[in-house]
């Protein structure tokens, strides 16, 4: 019985490329792959935000009224219901002078239990050290 | 000459505007462009918007990215799509893509 454990890293800014999304669609996709594995087995997928990446998690998108597609905060909202760990990082948000009440924290409405954890840098930099793989999108 | 330049990135071309000269310039955030429009880096406003005068953020891709008009520096201006096109034809004789 082992665990593989997988940090997503999002630093590109949302829309423009489909880099945060697919950071968010694969991190929760990879919770659909036990059925592959033996018996026992598990992944565990957490995403960090980091860098300009931290704007994907503003709350209020409005991609699917502009753009006809669901928001990365939609997606973020389905990671949150699936329980995974969701890290924004402090430091950045400080620069872009981000408030936490700008940004989607949770998915209370939707059922999920866990909320967004805004964290300094070096947390995330254990967590990357922690995982067995890492992927920065 | 009279040029627009529709920008969408936030992160390359401004190496370009900030060598751009025009009898009138003007500046359209589009995209990942409109985070110049709204966001400041360490408090500091993008030095893209001391270029001109004539600046210009497209309202759909501001609210798909979660801003709004409070998020705008004042001196940017929210428009609609057709806005844009607009400006296109009535105030910009080339348009240039960023």
């Amino acid at each position: 019985m082992a665990t593989k454990k997988l940090l997503f890293v999002a630093r590109s800014l949302p829309y423009k490329t489909e880099a945060s999304r697919l950071a968010l669609t694969h991190a929760i996709s990879s919770q659909s792959v036990e059925i592959y594995l033996k018996d026992g087995d598990l992944v565990e997928a957490t995403i960090a935000f980091v860098g300009d990446g931290v704007m994907n998690c503003l709350k209020n998108q409005q991609a699917m009224k502009h753009y006809g597609i669901t928001s990365i905060e939609g997606h973020m909202k389905n990671s949150l219901l699936l329980d995974m760990k969701v890290m924004i990082c402090k430091e950045d948000l400080a620069k872009f002078g981000i408030k936490e009440d700008a940004l989607l924290m949770d998915a209370d409405d939707i059922g999920g239990e866990v909320k967004a954890q805004i964290v300094p840098y070096s947390e995330i930099q254990k967590e990357m050290e922690s995982v067995d793989h890492l992927l920065f999108c | 000459m009279k040029l627009g330049v529709i920008m969408s990135d936030y992160r390359t071309g401004s190496d370009v505007i900030d060598r751009l000269t025009a009898e009138k310039l003007g500046i359209i955030f589009v995209g990942n462009g409109v985070y110049h429009a709204a966001s400041k880096e360490a408090g500091k406003a993008s030095s893209i918007l001391d270029k001109t005068n004539n600046l210009y953020v497209l309202t759909e891709d501001l609210e798909s990215r979660g801003l709004t008009s409070a998020n705008l520096d004042s001196r940017v201006k929210a428009i609609t799509y057709s806005d844009v096109v607009d400006l296109i034809f009535n105030d910009y004789e080339k348009t240039i893509w960023l």
